[in-house]
């Protein structure tokens, strides 16, 4: 039963190393100071790209070593995909509509979304509650302010 | 005896009934744009802007004020209630506040954010009163070199939120100084992990983070173990109100709070978040029952909050005194003066001393009515908690959005919004501390530029660190708070005890 | 025309809402008519250029030009961010967008994929000269004793200004070039800010600063600050304090604003912008807010101020190169 979790630990150590990589390419991609200056841009962005990745070898090592507790590892519970699905497609569904459908309505399909992964069984009220919800700020922000955070759909009925 | 009269001249013009009006205006404004994240105080005010030509300069200020003071409470309500922090001068908040919240105590938590606030912000107007020349001069004296100590000194908070493990704990700090890095060097222009996007330049808002790491992970991980976990949330165990017990905790931790909050709110260069740090160590430190830290000990809302708050106020005095913009308010509120044709500087209390003292004037009325607003509204608060978790949680992901998507209209804030809030479900999962990230990538940035420009002014001696009186003293403490307890430990273990 | 009737509805929503219903019943999908403006600002509200938006507004409303003016803020890295999105606005001949100096060195020292002289610029609008200053306590005394000490060693002078590639350190890379020093050796201390950047100049941390004047002008004239020289082209009135030039250093800048109109707009969109924008700057309500706010007009409109554009790029783009901060 241990080996499953130490896998995700040994793969979440080579993120950080992986991680300490990609801002150590990245820094060297600075060009280096060329204006007068005593300390450059690159000076603590290598001291982060050194201490990840030194923090990312000690993970490892204690991720081989068996792995340490989490909060997890009490109750032994495997990952509810169906929860966390449905939570998910809201926010995939939300950045991908939010700018041709406008923000209400890429909101309320989030709202409705997430409502269902924990369990909400009444889509209809769901989408109603997040309706008046983003609806409200919506025009909290457009008419008090002068804001627009997303015209769309929805929004030009009103 | 003169600023007395001054300030009750002060008094007359605030409490006419139209300037009354103009406060309670804006600190209801100011604590609705509090509530959500990423509409702050500095882009509100911003927006109405164009009433400067519909309103006199009094009326206006009283209520530019207002929403400035007011955004401070709304921000820590959502910090404590939802882990989704309003403003980054309460996010630190949320460590403990939401932790409260979840265990039947947000009552006790609002309250003592509310009270404490309501304390440190009377004290740093009463310092803005009184103390605001002197203090002023103190400020002035912190160059590159002494802001750069007092950073390492915050830093030292990082030791007080590690959580179970260091080296887990140092993992986050270096995601956030990453982070913090993210965009144009303000140095010498150069951009710094941005891979090639546009929108990275300015680097990304600590708002974001906070809210991805903090309400967006933790919804997620919820999910994750929706069906077989159990998450429990109590609307309210016990009294709603602050027990004898929660006062006596509280009220030395808001006097600390304050003194700590206001005179580095003061400093130009100091930082709203630096001091709500500093407290949370120091009450960390300082609490009878540490252990309770990370599980909703008062102290920790009570005294991050009263110094916030503090902090708020202490910004006004370098602008007042001096004209000197030293927060992103600040300089939205100055530009705001110009629109009256009043040029702010050192001169502004001597040309327009009605003005100036008349908005101090209503800074204490705009205290008193947010308690007043506050107090009352602590109990249908808490009832957020009572709401189904569909609901909930439906909300809250909504109100990330609605921060983050509603200031920028950028898709890639939204995306980086929730990529950071995967981040936060796997730091969740494989149990690693979140605060740490976002003190480094507060504090991170502030030290880097600070440490370069002492550098690039010293023409690279390292020494000036050293010599400058107060950069020691500050980095002196810094070391002695790290090491003391290590040492008094070791000296525990060789020596036996006496009896 | 799906997109100018999406635009135009946007915009009419942000309206009063009897203005919608009204310019919703009786207007035709084309907003070509300039009965609406949108003031397209590539930073956030609150600064210099959205100020300059917000007194155009006054001024157009309350000279009644144009009734129904609409705000689009895109900020981010000095218009960098804004300005592909304007540029995309091809042919909307109702669409102004405010910017300035600072745009030309953002979009050369971030190598953004466009620059200004791919929108049609309309008109140069107010300026602001810049001002060198050494704190009270200082030994310094004169520019002449400034640039002495600058020439001496470089890098024992720390100049304070806002952040690297902007209008304060291109004031410093001129002069540094005009009086012989090599740009790349001038010792800048970059602020986010004016306010940190007074307090470090004020604390005497720092030898020596720029800024814009309006930024100083009220510590100067407290006596907290101590003026040498201005970077206007002359002695202005009411100013005591000497120009560069008057000092021997042949240099001048002016950190200006203007507006643009999108690319690909036709002839007659042209000038009916350009029209709208001379009325203003001619009617009472601009020059009052001239005054009130300490703006300097340096009008300057249609192909004279194109013109303009293209010299500042190229005057820009060496400097910046000077100081290695372009290819």
């Amino acid at each position: 039963m241990r080996l499953p979790k130490a896998k995700g630990q040994v793969a979440l150590a080579v993120g950080v190393i992986g991680l300490a990589a990609v801002v150590w390419h990245q820094t060297t991609a600075i060009p280096v100071s060329p204006i007068y200056a005593r300390i450059g841009p690159t000076v603590f962005p290598t001291m982060v790209a050194a201490g990840l990745f030194v923090v990312g070898l000690m993970l490892l090592w204690q991720a081989l070593r068996g792995g340490w507790q989490t909060e997890e590892d009490q109750d032994q519970s495997p990952v509810d995909w169906h929860a966390l699905g449905w939570v998910l497609a809201g926010l995939v569904l939300n950045v991908a509509l939010i700018k041709p459908f406008g923000f209400t309505l890429a909101s309320v399909l989030l709202f409705a979304c997430v409502a269902h992964g924990f369990g909400s069984t009444r889509p209809v009220r769901d989408a109603a509650v997040g309706f008046v919800l983003a609806g409200g700020t919506y025009f909290g922000f457009s008419r008090l302010l002068g804001l627009d955070i997303g015209t769309g759909l929805v929004e030009r009925l009103f | 005896m003169e600023t007395l009269a001054a300030l009750l001249h002060g008094f007359e013009v605030a409490i006419s009934p139209i300037n009354l009006l103009w406060a309670l205006v804006g600190v209801t404004l100011g604590t609705a744009v509090g509530v959500l994240p990423g509409l702050g105080p500095a882009l509100t005010i911003a927006l109405l802007l164009p009433i400067t030509y519909k309103v006199d300069a009094i009326g206006a200020f009283i209520l530019f004020a207002g929403i400035y003071y007011g955004a401070m409470y709304g921000g820590s309500t959502t910090s404590i209630l939802l882990n989704t922090p309003g403003e980054s001068a309460t996010i630190i908040t949320a460590i403990e506040g939401n932790r409260m919240a979840r265990n039947g105590r947000g009552g006790a938590a609002l309250a003592t954010a509310a009270i404490g606030s309501f304390v440190a912000g009377s004290i740093g107007i009463i310092g803005l009163t009184f103390l605001a020349p002197v203090i002023v001069e103190f400020a002035l004296r912190f160059g590159p070199a002494e802001y750069f100590a007092l950073m390492v000194l915050a830093f030292v908070a990082v030791s007080a939120v590690l959580g179970n493990s260091t080296v887990r704990g140092l993992t986050s700090l270096f995601f956030g100084i990453f982070l913090g890095l993210i965009g144009v060097d303000l140095q010498t222009g150069q951009p710094r992990f941005t891979f090639g996007l546009l929108e990275l330049l300015d680097g990304i808002n600590v708002i974001v983070v906070a809210v991805g790491l903090f309400a967006v992970g933790e919804t997620l991980f919820l999910a994750a173990r929706h069906r077989y976990g159990q998450d429990e949330i109590i609307p309210v165990r016990g009294s709603i109100w602050m027990t004898a017990e929660d006062w006596k905790r509280s009220w030395k931790a808001w006097l600390r709070g304050a003194a700590i909050g206001f005179p580095i709110g003061a400093m130009p260069a100091g930082g709203a978040e630096v001091p709500t740090f500093l407290s949370y160590f120091v009450e960390k430190k300082l609490s009878p029952k540490p252990e309770e830290f990370g599980h909703g000990a008062i102290e920790g809302v009570a005294g991050p909050e009263a110094a916030n708050n503090a902090s708020a106020t202490g910004v006004l005095v370098p602008m007042l005194t001096l004209g000197l913009p030293t927060s992103a308010t600040a300089a939205i509120m100055l530009s705001a003066f110009q629109s009256y044709g009043i040029n702010p500087g050192p001169l502004l209390l001597q040309n327009q001393p009605a003005l100036v003292w008349g908005l101090i004037a209503s800074l204490y009325i705009g205290n008193v009515m947010l308690l007043v607003l506050n107090l009352p509204l602590i109990g249908l608060w808490v009832r957020i908690l009572a709401i189904p978790k569909p609901l909930l949680y439906g909300g809250i992901l909504v109100f990330a959005t609605i921060g983050t998507y509603g200031i920028s209209q950028s898709v890639i804030d939204l995306v980086l919004l929730y990529l950071i809030g995967g981040v936060g479900y796997l730091m969740r999962r494989y149990d690693f501390p979140t605060a740490p990230a976002i003190i480094g990538m507060i504090l991170g940035p502030l030290a880097e530029q600070e440490f370069r420009r002492a550098m690039q002014v010293s023409q690279g001696d390292p020494t000036v660190f050293l010599t400058h009186p107060l950069s020691a003293t500050l980095l002196a403490i810094a070391v002695l708070v790290v090491a003391a307890p290590q040492v008094y430990r070791f000296y525990r273990r060789n020596r036996p005890p006496r009896d | 025309m799906l997109l100018d009737r999406r635009l135009f509805l946007r915009s009419a929503l942000l309206g009063s809402s009897s203005a919608v219903l009204l310019s919703r019943l009786s207007i035709p999908a084309f907003a070509q008519s300039l009965d609406s403006l949108k003031l397209f600002i590539p930073a956030a509200p609150g600064g210099g250029w959205d100020q300059t938006g917000r007194a155009m507004e006054y001024a157009l409303k309350t000279a009644n030009i144009v009734q129904n003016i609409q705000f689009e803020h895109v900020p981010g890295a000095g218009g960098a961010v804004g300005l592909p999105r304007f540029a995309g606005m091809r042919g909307q001949g109702n669409v102004l967008m405010v910017g300035g100096m600072v745009m030309v060195g953002a979009l050369i020292a971030n190598k953004a994929p466009v620059d200004l002289t791919q929108t049609t610029p309309i008109a140069r609008l107010t300026g602001e000269f810049e001002v060198v200053v050494v704190p009270p306590q200082s030994s310094i005394k004169s520019m002449q004793e400034l640039v002495a000490q600058f020439k001496q060693d470089p890098g024992k002078v720390s100049w304070a200004g806002g952040s690297a590639g902007g209008t304060d350190h291109i004031l410093i890379g001129m002069i540094a070039q005009a009086v012989g020093v090599d740009p790349r050796k001038v010792n800048y201390v970059a602020y986010s800010g004016g306010g940190p950047a007074q307090a470090a100049l004020l604390g005497g941390h720092v030898t020596a600063g720029v800024s814009g004047w309006g930024e100083f002008a009220e510590q100067i004239k407290a006596g907290k600050l101590r003026a040498l020289a201005v970077s206007a082209d002359k002695r202005i009135e009411g100013i005591d304090v000497p120009t560069l030039k008057e000092q021997g250093i042949d240099v001048e800048l002016f950190n200006w604003r203007g507006v643009f109109a999108p690319p690909g707009i036709d002839d007659k969109q042209r000038q009916a912008l350009l029209d709208l924008v001379d009325r203003m700057v001619k009617s009472d309500p601009w020059k009052q807010e001239l005054q009130k706010r300490d703006w300097t007009s340096i009008y300057l409109s249609g192909e004279q101020f194109a013109q303009y554009i293209k010299s500042e790029t190229d005057r820009i783009t060496a400097i910046l190169r000077n100081l290695g901060l372009a290819a």
